[in-house]
């Protein structure tokens, strides 16, 4: 057995929260993951209805065009099709995000179905529906659509310069968020050293192993779907597509084979609710992988140039952060990540004078959207870079210059919020240095072993000037069983499973008698969807609200009965209890009838509403976040200096997740990202070129796989100070962040070049070290001259 | 998408694969293991009208005629991977096999099939180019066997007839005195080589000097090619010293043309070509001299 | 379209009479027309492992066998392994204990191959592990845990070493 999970209390931590727990801090695995262990679980996909047919979206094989006609005679005449639709088959054939607030931003709709023009390669321009998918495979050719191909733009500067074509007519900038702090000037004046940096990442695919599936019918008029989707709350811009009332459109989220922000905008939804409604019967979507590659919603690529001011012993007195995100060709959310990446802009560290610009730019390109991380996490390989150069400009160790720069609970941002939460950061790269144990020697001549890291912050909780807010409802059963109903949507993670858990804590009720219901618009209370790594902040801490009021509300009948006084009950195994020796209890079964006796209920709602703020975009100042969750990861690698091959030897990562509700899950989660952060720091990227995926087939998308990457070995810190539930902090999306900062600087320490742009692919790898020995040739001339 | 319909018909041997050919032509497709075919299937590049499946026909086990290893077509990846007699024999196959896809795809892909498919990157290529293989084709009138070195015209494309088929593949057995090499780049372990070297080095009688060395290449151009012999005779005679390795190994990386894709450059490729045909060449020389080496 | 066909295809030991079509898929076939929902569709190219089930014993990809291929052959899927009255197989428990799923999604195809690499090998070293489910894609753990579950149902197995096949 290898990474064991170390659970640390930091030495910083003012008061640890009271121990005691039955459940939390287990790892108990149940509910959802029995099912899917023995292969049972009812994804999407497996859901099948009498007279059933079958789903395929038509997409546009160009970039960027107008579309002169389309034909859909042969494939409406082909003999199981019951429906071929096009855009004039779309009520209300317009999808537009809510504003979200940023500077000059533009209001920009996007077609479910194209009608006049496409604007990226894979943009929906009809859906068949047939008896079979073979059937409807084969109209999907038939279908006929001329195109007049039009001048796009493939990257955004090209985008950016004059003259260049519009991705849309309001122009090619989405959006700009600012940030100011201080005075910008003043503060490079001050600095003794600038650091310039210029960092581009690349286009990443979520690649779920579960593809896009779903399956949608009507009963009782209406319109329900049954999808793996992130959110359900999109019933109502279902509704408005298809001109229904809002309760008219049902989506029932199904547990999910992964989501990672993937599914968290529309994916099969609007396609089976118009095939739905038009043919009156259900209808089966699953999208080829191949059409996901290339068609579902990307991490955006970032430009991000960076200008660091620092004195001599280090300490930053200014930075200057440009960002540009290629939002592709329609909006979805990326004003929100352009706007997390802003805010997290200058890292863990204290920047008094700050400048930061992100702007969301059109390409004719795949649109990009959420993926875990959010825009915040492609920041992390921008700032940790820009420190390890100011380390090494200064001669000081990347250790010491991030110690000298860390914030630290009541800092400042540079968004003027104050920081009242502790910050754990410096333990957490300490604890993940010294997992790396002893160093490994080079395989060979052609190798050099080198060893580096990377801190990161990343906000949990959604935007505060969104209002968040999160309800469930509990209900002890008359056999003293709970039920749960939440709104909330399970992506794998254990988001559902965890609910459980904090129930069962504050109730006392065994967790093989509560039974959870979730992801439903029409009979759940609604919780948001999960993303944003918030489901643990809002809805545990939304289940948590309705337990402990719940306890409340029943704990009056128990000291009734029980004699004691309200304070001394005790919840656990299935019974209520008094803590003293004398031992007298009570069954929850019992309870819950001397409840009912009383006309006391033993169910209840509640909501919990997350702090509310507000944003000034002008002046680039006001509330982003709830909260952060900080870490940092280690790394040994190895590098062929004959082919640029990178092999990573070690691997650890720790994080501070204030308390930890399931240990092995959080160490799972981290594992899990930890790996997702190295497919993105050197192997993954959905290349585009010229507007066309270079590759459509999974076997060119290079995800890790078992054999390539060593353990992720895990420590967890617990300061028992975050926002969630029993001082939880979200742990779903840091963990991507640190990986290729990470490794950029064990490259670093390794053959003395840093990367600057992902992935590092051994070529890239190579061309950097021939530039190295070009240069050094070059000086070694100069001087021999 | 699910792959357009075709008439699928079972041939119980290799004659009856070929009868099958003839009668339904160019519109008909042999599958084997379907390792490689049946994702063009699914994703409806190709399209027979007729697919012919020849599993049925099975195969001998791995046996040594003198000195040829004769595999049938049917062979198992699997069975060249775990198999002493190949093991023992060709180790150059049962290592180049272990690069190639994953435990599902071995269990089913075939060595026919995979000569017969031609892929430009394919490790299985480069051995039985390198070893000097033959393949036993069958058609409707008579049988010949045709130098592997001969199979290979162009992209996915090879010198068999429409109405041919692979029976069996006569690879020499390692002989005293020789060594093998086989060194591949890929960006992800198991995935189709970015490049590959497969390299055969003999020694002279006093087993210290080369006698005769040859070098395949894949992923460099649209087959599986033997580097010019005009460019390795610079080591004949040489104990595969570092400086001659270096020069030839450029020299044979000069005289590629690859070309750029997804996941490796032109430019890229002939480095890693120089690089890996110096590593490939070592390990050969080495392994000729008795000296272990781990794969 | 090419006229149907009577298949009798043999899953976890039960024969199924089925009118299929040539170019039915066998993980089509047995998800959508058995209603076997832990054999799955993850790419159709056979890089994936979702769809793994075991032909005669050895773990084949669905997505890349025509059903009418496999007629009459043994095909076993995760609910092959289980127990009659539903009793899960000791890698599923080691699982299940050691939290090597999250979503799930590849978890019948990693068993099944963990499972084929334990009845050859007896005591797979974690190298070996590794080299085996090559081609069983997890996007959500990272593969430690399911390296871990695999070590420690084969301890269990065979605690005092066991013995290569």
């Amino acid at each position: 057995m290898v990474a064991s999970t170390t659970i640390v209390a930091p030495e910083s931590t003012e008061e640890t929260t009271a121990g005691g727990f039955h459940v939390i801090g287990q790892s108990p695995a149940h509910h959802d993951f029995v099912d899917k262990v023995k292969g049972s679980l009812h994804y999407a996909a497996d859901w099948r209805l009498p007279g059933m047919l079958f789903g395929r979206v038509v997409r546009s094989q160009v970039p960027c065009a107008r579309i002169a006609a389309v034909d859909v005679s042969e494939a409406r005449a082909l003999d199981g099709v019951s429906a071929v639709l096009t855009a004039a088959d779309v009520p209300n054939n317009r999808l537009v995000e809510m504003a979200s607030g940023g500077l000059g931003e533009l209001e920009v709709a996007m077609p479910v179905v194209a009608g006049e023009r496409v604007r990226y390669l894979g943009e929906p321009v009809a859906l068949v529906a047939a008896a079979t998918q073979q059937i409807a495979d084969e109209a999907a050719e038939l279908v006929a659509v001329e195109y007049e191909a039009l001048p796009g733009v493939f990257d955004v500067e090209s985008a950016l310069a004059d003259g260049a074509p519009m991705v849309h007519d309001a122009g090619n900038v989405l959006v700009t968020w600012q940030i100011r702090a201080g005075d910008l000037g003043a503060g490079f004046e001050e600095a003794d050293a600038v650091v310039e940096g210029e960092y581009r990442s690349q286009h990443v695919e979520h690649a779920y192993l579960e593809p896009e599936a779903g399956v949608g019918w009507i009963e009782n008029g209406v319109v329900t779907l049954r999808v793996a989707t992130q959110v359900v709350e999109h019933a109502s811009a279902i509704a408005r597509m298809l001109g229904l009332a809002a309760n008219k459109v049902r989506v029932i989220a199904t547990y999910m084979g992964g989501g990672f922000g993937g599914k968290e905008d529309m994916t099969v939804e609007p396609y089976l609710a118009l095939l739905v409604w038009h043919t009156r019967r259900p209808v089966r979507m699953i999208w080829e992988r191949q059409e996901s590659l290339v068609a579902s919603t990307k991490r955006h690529p970032f430009v991000m140039r960076y200008r660091t001011g620092v004195r001599q012993d280090g300490t930053i007195t200014a930075q200057e952060v440009e960002i540009l995100g290629d939002a592709g060709a329609y909006p979805y959310l990326s004003p929100r990540v352009l706007f997390a990446a802003a805010s997290l802009a200058c890292g863990p560290y204290r920047v008094p004078n700050a400048s930061i610009t992100s702007r969301a730019v059109f390409t004719n390109q795949v649109p990009t959207s959420a993926f875990r991380g959010f825009g915040a996490m492609q920041m992390t390989f921008g700032y940790e870079s820009q420190m390890d150069r100011i380390a090494e400009r200064l001669a000081l160790s990347p250790t010491t210059v991030r110690e000298r720069n860390f914030l630290a609970k009541g800092d400042l941002l540079p968004t003027g919020e104050t920081l009242d939460t502790c910050v754990e950061v410096g333990a957490t790269m300490h604890r993940a240095l010294a997992l790396l144990g002893e160093p490994s020697g080079a395989s060979g001549p052609t190798t050099r072993v080198g060893r580096g890291f990377g801190c990161n912050m990343q906000p949990y909780g959604r935007t505060i000037w969104f209002r968040d807010h999160a309800s469930a409802w509990l209900s002890l059963e008359a056999d003293g069983t709970l039920l749960i109903r939440s709104g909330v949507t399970d992506l794998g993670g254990g988001q559902a499973a965890s609910l459980c858990q904090i129930a069962a804590e504050i109730l006392g009720v065994p967790l093989d008698d509560i039974s959870i219901y979730i992801g439903d618009s029409a009979l759940n209370p609604p919780a948001g969807g999960t993303f944003a790594t918030r489901q643990l902040y809002m809805s545990g801490n939304a289940v948590l609200k309705v337990a402990l009021e719940l306890r409340e509300q029943v704990t009056k009948v128990a000291a009734e009965l029980l004699g004691g006084s309200p304070e001394t009950l005790v919840f656990a195994a299935g019974r209520v209890g008094t803590s003293e020796a004398s031992g007298t209890s009570l069954t929850l079964a019992e309870l819950v009838a001397a409840c009912g006796q009383r006309g006391v209920s033993t169910s209840l709602l509640s909501t919990f509403r997350a702090t509310a703020g507000s944003f000034d975009p002008r002046a680039g100042q006001g509330d982003t976040f709830p909260d952060y969750t900080y870490g940092t990861h280690a790394a040994e690698v190895e590098v062929d200096v004959e082919t640029g091959e990178v092999r990573v030897l070690k691997y650890a990562a720790c994080h501070d997740v204030g308390r930890a509700i399931n240990p092995m899950r959080v160490e799972g989660q981290i594992q899990g990202g930890a790996m997702q952060g190295l497919g993105y720091a050197l192997t993954e990227d959905m290349a585009i070129e010229d507007g066309s995926p270079q590759s459509m087939l999974f076997a060119d998308y290079l995800i890790p796989n078992s054999l390539d990457f060593p353990d992720v070995r895990v420590a967890i810190l617990e300061s028992g100070e975050g926002k969630g539930p029993l001082g939880a902090r979200g742990i779903g999306e840091p963990s991507i962040g640190n990986a290729a900062a990470t490794v950029a600087s064990a490259i670093q320490d390794a053959i003395g070049i840093r990367p600057s742009r992902l992935p590092m692919t051994p070529e890239r790898v190579l061309a950097l070290l021939d530039e190295a020995q070009a240069l050094a040739g070059d000086e070694i001339k100069r001087r021999n001259a | 998408m699910v792959a357009a319909s075709f008439e699928y018909v079972s041939a119980a041997s290799y004659d009856e694969a070929v009868q099958r050919l003839v009668e339904h032509g160019e519109d008909a497709k042999v599958v084997a293991g379907g390792q490689s075919l049946v994702p063009m299937l699914n994703l409806r590049i190709v399209r027979p009208s007729v697919l012919i499946d020849i599993n049925p026909a099975g195969s001998r086990p791995p046996e040594v005629e003198g000195s040829l290893l004769r595999l049938g077509a049917l062979t198992r990846h699997r069975t060249l991977l775990e198999d002493p007699v190949v093991r023992q024999h060709c180790p150059l196959l049962a290592e180049a096999v272990r690069h190639v896809g994953n435990v599902r795809v071995r269990n089913r892909g075939t060595i026919g099939g995979s000569l017969a498919h031609a892929d430009p990157t394919s490790e299985i290529g480069a051995s039985a180019l390198v070893l000097d293989a033959d393949a036993v084709v069958r058609g409707p009138a008579s049988s010949r066997t045709v130098a592997v070195r001969d199979l290979f015209v162009s992209y996915l494309t090879t010198t068999l007839e429409a109405t041919e088929v692979v029976t069996d593949i006569l690879v020499p057995v390692l002989a005293k005195g020789q060594g093998w090499g086989f060194r591949e780049m890929v960006r992800r372990s198991s995935d189709l080589a970015i490049v590959a070297v497969a390299a055969r080095v003999d020694l002279d009688d006093a087993a210290e000097v080369v006698r005769s060395v040859q070098v395949s290449l894949a992923g460099v151009s649209d087959r599986v090619v033997l580097a010019d012999p005009a460019l390795l005779a610079g080591l004949i005679g040489t104990s595969a010293d570092e400086a001659s390795l270096a020069r030839i190994a450029a020299e044979v990386a000069d005289a590629v043309s690859p070309e750029s894709d997804v996941h490796a450059s032109a430019a890229y490729r002939r480095r890693l070509v120089d690089v890996l045909t110096r590593r490939a060449v070592r390990d050969a020389f080495d392994r000729a001299r008795g000296v272990e080496k781990a794969a | 379209m090419t006229a149907k066909r009577l298949v009798t295809l043999r899953v976890n030991g039960r024969e199924h009479a089925l009118w299929l079509s040539p170019s039915d898929l066998l993980v089509d076939v047995l998800h959508d027309e058995l209603g076997l929902s832990d054999v799955r569709y993850g790419c159709g190219e056979g890089v994936c492992g979702t769809c793994t089930v075991l032909l005669d014993g050895e773990p084949i990809n669905a997505c890349l066998t025509f059903a009418v291929q496999v007629e009459r052959r043994e095909i076993t899927t995760l609910l092959g392994l289980m127990g009659e009255d539903g009793s899960m197989h000791g890698l599923q428990e080691c699982f299940l204990r050691l939290g090597a799923l999250q979503c799930g999604f590849c978890t019948p195809g990693m068993i099944l191959t963990a499972h084929d690499l334990v009845e050859r090998v007896g005591r797979p070293s974690r190298d070996e592990i590794r080299y085996a489910l090559i081609g069983n894609l997890c996007r959500c753990t990272g593969y430690t845990k399911i390296l871990d579950a695999v070590e420690e149902y084969c301890a269990q197995a065979a605690p005092d070493g066991g013995a290569a096949r």
